[in-house]
C-alpha cells in the first residue's frame, strides 16, 4: 500500500474531530453517526494499512536535512496501532451513552476523536522528533477530557496532569537531542542507532540520559514515583478513563520507553549496565505499590486507576529485561492489559452511570440487578489477576518466561513481585463482585430516605445495547486471546526477534 | 477416542451453570406487568408458582419455559423436586461417565494448545483413577444427603448449581495431565468451590468466604511461582511418574529450584490445610452448609495432596528433593501442622470447627507421609487420602444432621444425643473410631502404613519423632472424638426438674386458657405457653428432637459402613496404591 496513507489515518480524525463543533448537526443523532463514522472509517483504514504494511516512509515535514516529521510503519507501531483502532470505535460507542446527560458534549468528542489521531500519530512515527512532537500533542489535547466536568476536583486533576506530563516530557527531550547528536539516524531502527565511536569514553552519561529519558517518558506510564496523576484523573468521564488512562494515553508512555530501550538506545548497550538496574528497581516497586494503593482505595475508578499504575509497569518489567523475549511480554502485556482494563472500566462506568455509585461500598448487592455487568466485571477481574484460559495468564507467562531466561539477578525478585501482585489483584478485583453478588443492599446512598432509597435501588438495571455491547466483544476478545494466544503471540516473537 | 473425557467434566458444569442463569421470573414480570411486578416478582411469584403464568397471554419466554421444566422457576415443592431430579440425574450421569472413563485405561487427550508447548492436556493415570473415585463415591452420596439438609438453609438452586460445577471441575483436576492444566483447575476450583462457602450470605460467612479464596489464591501464585521454574529446567511439564527434571539444565540453578519447590509445597499446602497457610480452613469450613463442609474437608483439601503429589512426584522427582532442606522443612512442617490440629481441636467447643481442625491435622498424617518420599509410608498416605476422605464426610453430616435437627452447634450440647438420635451417633462412632485407628476400622491400616514407613524410610531423626507425633495426635483424636461419644450416649446426671415443672406449667396455661369463651385471649394465650415451651426448649436443647430423616441417614451409614468394611478388606486398595509408590519411588 502506498505510504500516503500513513499520515492520512493521523489526520484524518484531528480534521474530522475539529469540525464537530462547527457542523451544523440537526440532532443528537447525526453528530453521532457523523463521528461514528469517522472514526470506524479511520479504523478500516488503519487496519488495511497495517495488513498491507508500506514499506516506504512518508515525509510529512522537513525542518532540516534530518529533523522530519515523518511516519514509517514497523512492528512494533503495529501492535500500538492495532489496538488503538481496534478499541476506538468500540469505545466511542459507549461514549455516546455514557455522555447522554453531560453537558459540552460537542468538544468532548471533539479532542476524544482528536485523540485517536495524535495516538496514532505516536505509533507511526517514524523518528524521535515526531514521537516527540505528538507526545507533546496528546497531552494537550487530553487535557480538555479530563478537566471536562470542569468541578474543582476536575481542575486540579487537569493541573496535575499537564505538570507532570510537561516535566515528564521535558525529561524526555534530553533523551531526543543526545539520540540526536550520538545516533547514527535519527530513525527508529531495531537494536538501536547509538554509534559507539562517538561517544567514546561517555558512556554513562549517556547510560544517565538513559534513565532520564526512561523515566521522563514513563511518567505517562505512571510508575512510581510519578504515579500520583493517574489516579486523580480519574474524575475525567469513564469513557476517558477507559480509553485513555487505561490504554491510550498510558500505553503511548509505555510504547515510548519501547521505543528509547529497543530502538535507540539499543539493548546492546544497555543490558547488564547500572542503568538497567536503576530502572528495574522503581518498576518492580511500582508492581507492588500500585496494587497495594488500589487495594486501599474504596473509590471504584482509582481503584481500577490504581491496578492501571501497577499493570503499566508489568509491561515497564519487560521492556527493563532488554531481551526480545522480554520486549515479546511487554507487547503482550499491552494487548491483553488493554483488552481486559478497558472492559472492567466500562463496567465501572456502566454501574455508576446506572446506579449513580461511585464507591465500593455501595455496590452491595447490585450484581442482581445488573447481573450482566457484574459477571462481564468478575471475568474480567479474573483476567487480570491470571487465570488461565483468559489473556492475563498468557502475558504473565511470557513475562515470567523472559524473566527466568534473564540473567539479571532482578529478575526473580521481578518475578516474586508479579505474583503478589496477582494476589493482591485478586484481592481488590474479587472482593467487588462478591460484595455485588452476595452481600445484600445495605445502604445505597446514607443521606436517602428509606422509601426514595428503595425505589432508587429497585429501578437499577443493565444499560443499554450500546454500552453492552463493547462489553460483550471485549469478553468475547478476552476468552479468544486468552484460549487461542498462539498467533498473537508468534507475530510479537517476531518483531521482537528483529532486536538481536 | 479421548474426547470422551470431556464429557464428565462439561456435563456437570453445563447443567450446574443452566441452574445458575437468572430464572427470568422477575423479567417477566416486569414485562407483564407494571414495573411495580419486577419489585416483587421474585417474592410473590415465588409463593404461586402456577399462577405466575402470565396471564395476558404473552409468550412465556424461552428462560421461563426452561426455568419451569428444570425446576428453577421458584421454590414451590414440585419445582424443588425437579430440581433435586435434575441435579441427581446429571451429577449419576457424569459420576458414572467419570468413573467409566477412569477404569477404561490408560487415556491421554491434548484438547488444544493454550500456548505453544502448553497444551491443555488429560491423562488418566493411578493417581487420578484414585482420587476420581474417591471424589465421585462421595461427591454422589452428600449430593443426595444435601436434598434433605439444604432445605434448612434454601437458595437450594445456587448451591446445587455449583455443587455440580465442582464436580465437574475436580474430575478435571484428577484428570489433568500436566502443570498448566493442573493449575488451572486448581484456580477453577477455588472460585467455584468459594459460593458454596458464603452460601448462608452472613457477614460472618463472606468473610470466611473471602480469607479461604485469599489463602488459596495466595497458594496458587506460590505453586504458580514453582511452575513457572520448573517449566524452564524441566524436559516437559507432563507427568511422568518419576519426574521430568533436567538435571543437566538444572545445575548451578539448584538453589532457586529448591526454592520455588518449598514455595509450592507451602501454596498447594494452604489447601490442605499445612502450616503457615492454614488458618482459612478453620474459619471457612464450618460456616458453610454441612454438606459443603463435609465436601470441603473430605475431598477438596485433599486436592492440594493431589497437587503435591504431582509435583513432587510427577514432575520433580523424589530423588532431586530427598535430603535436601526442603525435604527436613516438609516433615517439621507437616508434623507441626499434625500436632498442632489435633491440640487445638482438643481445645475447640465447636463441633464443626473442631472436626475442621481434625481436618488440618489428618490431612497433614497424608502430607508427612508424602513428606518420607518412602514407599510404604506413601501408600499409607494414599490410603489415608482415601479413609480420611470418608470418615471426614461422615462426622462433617452428622454434625450437620445436629444442626438440621436441633440446631445443636457446640458440642456441650450434645450431651445425651445418643438416646435421641441413636443411629446417627453410631455412624459417628463408627467414622470417629476409624479416624482414631482402631483396627479393624479403616483408619488404622493407614496410619500402621504411615508409621512403619516413616521408621524404615532413611530420614534420621524424624524417623521415630514422626511415628511418636502421629501416636500423640491418635490419642488426642480420640479425646476430641470419642468424648462426644461418650457423653452422647452417656450423659452426665443431669438437674432435670427445673425444666419438667416449666413443662407442666406451660402445658397447663396452654389447656386452661383454650377453654376461655374469648377467643382473642385464647389465641394470646396460647403464644404465652408456646414461649414458654421455647424457653424450655432452650434450656434444654434435646427436647423435640428425633432422628434423622432417612434421606440423611441412607447416605451417612452408606459412607460409615465404608470405614469399616475398607478396614476390614482393604487388600486390593492396598494392591492398587502400592503400584502407583513403585511407580514412582
Amino acid at each position: 500500500m502506498s505510504p500516503i496513507f500513513l499520515p492520512v489515518v493521523v489526520l484524518f480524525p484531528i480534521f474530522g474531530g475539529a469540525l464537530i463543533p462547527v457542523l451544523p448537526f440537526k440532532n443528537r443523532r447525526q453528530m453521532m453517526i457523523y463521528i461514528e463514522s469517522i472514526v470506524i472509517l479511520n479504523s478500516l483504514m488503519a487496519l488495511a494499512v497495517l495488513l498491507n504494511r508500506p514499506e516506504d516512509e512518508f515525509v510529512l515535514l522537513r525542518f532540516t536535512s534530518n529533523l522530519t516529521l515523518s511516519f514509517k510503519l514497523d512492528g512494533l507501531g503495529t501492535v500500538f496501532a492495532g489496538l488503538i483502532s481496534a478499541l476506538w470505535p468500540l469505545a466511542t460507542l459507549y461514549a455516546f451513552e455514557y455522555m447522554k446527560h453531560e453537558e459540552h458534549e460537542k468538544f468532548f468528542f471533539m479532542f476524544y476523536t482528536i485523540t485517536f489521531g495524535i495516538t496514532m500519530g505516536i505509533a507511526l512515527a517514524e523518528d524521535m522528533v515526531t514521537m516527540y512532537c505528538f507526545y507533546e500533542m496528546l497531552t494537550l489535547v487530553t487535557v480538555p477530557l479530563v478537566l471536562h466536568t470542569l468541578t474543582r476536583e476536575a481542575v486540579l486533576a487537569g493541573r496535575t496532569y499537564l505538570y507532570y506530563s510537561l516535566g515528564g516530557a521535558a525529561f524526555a527531550f534530553i533523551g531526543v537531542i543526545f539520540i540526536l547528536v550520538y545516533g547514527t539516524t535519527p530513525n527508529f531502527v531495531a537494536g538501536g542507532v547509538l554509534d559507539l565511536e562517538k561517544i567514546g569514553s561517555r558512556t554513562n552519561l549517556l547510560l544517565l540520559i538513559y534513565v532520564f529519558c526512561f523515566l521522563g517518558f514513563s511518567m505517562k506510564a505512571a510508575m512510581f514515583p510519578f504515579s500520583g496523576w493517574l489516579p486523580k484523573a480519574g474524575v475525567a468521564p469513564t469513557p476517558v478513563t477507559a480509553l485513555l488512562h487505561a490504554v491510550a494515553v498510558v500505553k503511548a508512555g509505555a510504547f515510548a520507553t519501547m521505543r528509547i530501550t529497543y530502538y535507540s538506545f539499543g539493548t546492546e548497550f544497555l543490558r547488564g549496565t547500572w542503568a538497567q538496574t536503576a530502572v528495574m528497581i522503581p518498576v518492580i516497586f511500582t508492581i507492588v505499590y500500585g496494587c497495594s494503593r488500589a487495594l486501599k482505595e474504596t473509590h471504584l475508578k482509582r481503584r481500577l486507576a490504581w491496578s492501571t499504575v501497577s499493570n503499566l509497569s508489568y509491561i515497564l518489567f519487560g521492556v527493563t529485561l532488554m531481551s526480545p523475549l522480554g520486549l515479546t511480554g511487554a507487547l503482550t502485556h499491552m494487548v491483553c492489559h488493554a483488552v481486559i482494563k478497558i472492559c472492567s472500566f466500562f463496567c465501572a462506568g456502566a454501574v455508576i452511570v446506572q446506579s449513580g455509585n461511585e464507591y465500593i461500598y455501595q455496590l452491595d448487592g447490585l450484581g442482581k440487578k445488573m447481573p450482566k455487568v457484574f459477571v462481564i466485571f468478575t471475568i474480567s477481574g479474573m483476567a487480570l489477576m491470571g487465570v488461565p484460559g483468559l489473556p492475563g495468564f498468557i502475558s504473565k507467562w511470557t513475562l515470567v518466561k523472559a524473566a527466568i531466561d534473564s540473567t539479571h539477578p532482578l529478575a526473580v525478585v521481578g518475578v516474586a513481585a508479579l505474583l503478589i501482585s496477582a494476589l493482591l489483584t485478586a484481592i481488590y478485583m474479587l472482593t467487588i463482585s462478591v460484595r455485588a453478588f452476595c452481600n445484600k443492599n445495605s445502604e445505597v446512598e446514607p443521606g436517602m430516605p428509606p422509601a426514595e432509597k428503595k425505589a432508587a435501588y429497585e429501578e437499577v438495571r443493565d444499560p443499554g445495547w450500546m454500552m453492552l455491547l463493547p462489553l460483550v466483544v471485549f469478553v468475547a476478545a478476552m476468552f479468544v486471546i486468552g484460549l487461542h494466544p498462539q498467533p498473537l503471540l508468534d507475530a510479537f516473537t517476531q518483531i521482537a526477534s528483529a532486536i538481536g | 477416542m479421548g474426547i470422551w473425557i470431556l464429557l464428565p467434566i462439561f456435563l456437570p458444569v453445563i447443567v450446574g451453570i443452566l441452574l445458575l442463569l437468572p430464572t427470568g421470573a422477575g423479567a417477566a414480570a416486569g414485562k407483564d406487568q407494571s414495573p411495580q411486578g419486577d419489585l416483587e416478582g421474585q417474592n410473590s411469584q415465588g409463593d404461586s408458582g402456577s399462577q405466575a403464568h402470565p396471564s395476558n397471554g404473552v409468550q412465556e419466554s424461552w428462560r421461563i419455559r426452561f426455568a419451569r421444566m428444570t425446576g428453577t422457576f421458584d421454590e414451590s415443592p414440585e419445582s424443588l423436586s425437579r430440581l433435586h431430579t435434575l441435579t441427581a440425574a446429571a451429577l449419576i450421569v457424569s459420576a458414572l461417565l467419570a468413573l467409566a472413563a477412569a477404569w477404561s485405561g490408560d487415556v491421554s487427550f491434548t484438547w488444544f494448545e493454550l500456548m505453544e508447548g502448553i497444551p491443555v492436556y488429560f491423562q488418566i493415570d493411578d493417581v487420578g483413577r484414585l482420587f476420581v473415585t474417591v471424589i465421585s463415591l462421595v461427591w454422589v452420596l452428600v449430593c443426595f444427603y444435601s436434598f434433605v439438609y439444604m432445605e434448612h438453609e434454601g437458595k437450594e438452586r445456587r448451591f446445587f448449581g455449583f455443587y455440580l460445577i465442582v464436580y465437574g471441575v475436580l474430575v478435571a483436576l484428577s484428570f489433568s495431565g500436566n502443570l498448566v492444566t493442573m493449575y488451572l483447575c486448581y484456580e477453577l476450583m477455588t472460585l467455584t468451590s468459594m459460593p458454596m462457602v458464603l452460601h448462608s450470605g452472613s457477614r460472618e460467612s463472606i468473610m470466611a468466604a473471602l480469607k479461604y479464596l485469599f489463602y488459596s489464591m495466595c497458594g496458587a501464585y506460590l505453586g504458580l511461582f514453582a511452575i513457572f521454574f520448573l517449566y524452564q529446567y524441566c524436559d516437559s511439564i507432563t507427568f511422568t511418574a518419576g519426574g521430568t527434571l533436567n538435571l543437566a539444565l538444572a545445575e548451578g540453578h539448584t538453589g532457586i529450584l529448591l526454592a520455588a519447590i518449598m514455595a509450592s509445597l507451602i501454596g498447594f499446602g494452604a489447601k490442605a490445610g499445612m502450616f503457615p497457610l492454614h488458618a482459612w480452613l478453620p474459619t471457612a469450613h464450618p460456616v458453610a452448609p454441612a454438606p459443603a463442609s463435609a465436601v470441603l474437608s473430605g475431598i477438596i483439601a485433599k486436592a492440594g495432596v493431589l497437587a503435591i503429589i504431582r509435583v513432587v512426584f510427577y514432575i520433580v522427582g523424589a530423588d532431586f528433593i530427598r535430603g535436601t532442606w526442603v525435604q527436613t522443612a516438609w516433615m517439621t512442617l507437616a508434623l507441626l501442622t499434625v500436632f498442632m490440629g489435633s491440640m487445638l481441636a482438643f481445645r475447640e467447643k465447636v463441633f464443626k470447627k473442631r472436626l475442621a481442625y481434625s481436618t488440618v491435622s489428618q490431612v497433614s498424617y497424608i502430607l508427612f507421609g508424602l513428606s518420607t518420599l518412602a514407599p510404604t509410608a506413601m501408600e499409607g498416605a494414599l490410603l489415608h487420602v482415601v479413609f480420611h476422605a470418608i470418615i471426614k464426610s461422615v462426622l462433617f453430616l452428622t454434625a450437620g444432621i445436629f444442626i438440621f435437627r436441633g440446631n445443636l452447634s457446640r458440642v456441650d450440647q450434645l450431651e445425651g444425643i445418643g438416646k435421641k438420635m441413636p443411629k446417627t451417633l453410631w455412624c459417628f462412632t463408627f467414622a470417629s473410631l476409624a479416624l482414631v485407628g482402631i483396627p479393624p476400622m479403616s483408619g488404622f491400616i493407614s496410619k500402621w502404613y504411615l508409621a512403619q514407613g516413616a521408621l524404615e524410610a532413611n530420614i534420621g531423626v524424624f524417623g521415630w519423632v514422626g511415628p511418636a507425633v502421629l501416636l500423640v495426635s491418635a490419642l488426642l483424636t480420640a479425646g476430641y472424638l470419642l468424648s462426644v461419644v461418650t457423653n452422647g450416649f452417656f450423659p452426665k446426671k443431669k438437674e432435670t426438674g427445673g425444666h419438667l415443672t416449666v413443662h407442666a406449667a406451660a402445658a397447663e396455661a396452654g389447656n386452661a386458657d383454650s377453654r376461655e369463651t374469648d377467643a382473642a385471649d385464647a389465641v394470646a394465650a396460647r403464644n404465652a405457653g408456646q414461649a414458654i415451651t421455647a424457653d424450655a426448649q432452650e434450656t434444654d436443647p434435646l427436647d423435640g428432637i428425633t432422628e434423622a430423616p432417612a434421606g440423611m441417614l441412607i447416605p451417612l451409614a452408606i459412607l460409615s459402613a465404608l470405614t469399616v468394611l475398607l478396614g476390614i478388606f482393604p487388600n486390593p486398595l492396598i494392591q492398587f496404591v502400592s503400584k502407583i509408590a513403585a511407580a514412582v519411588l
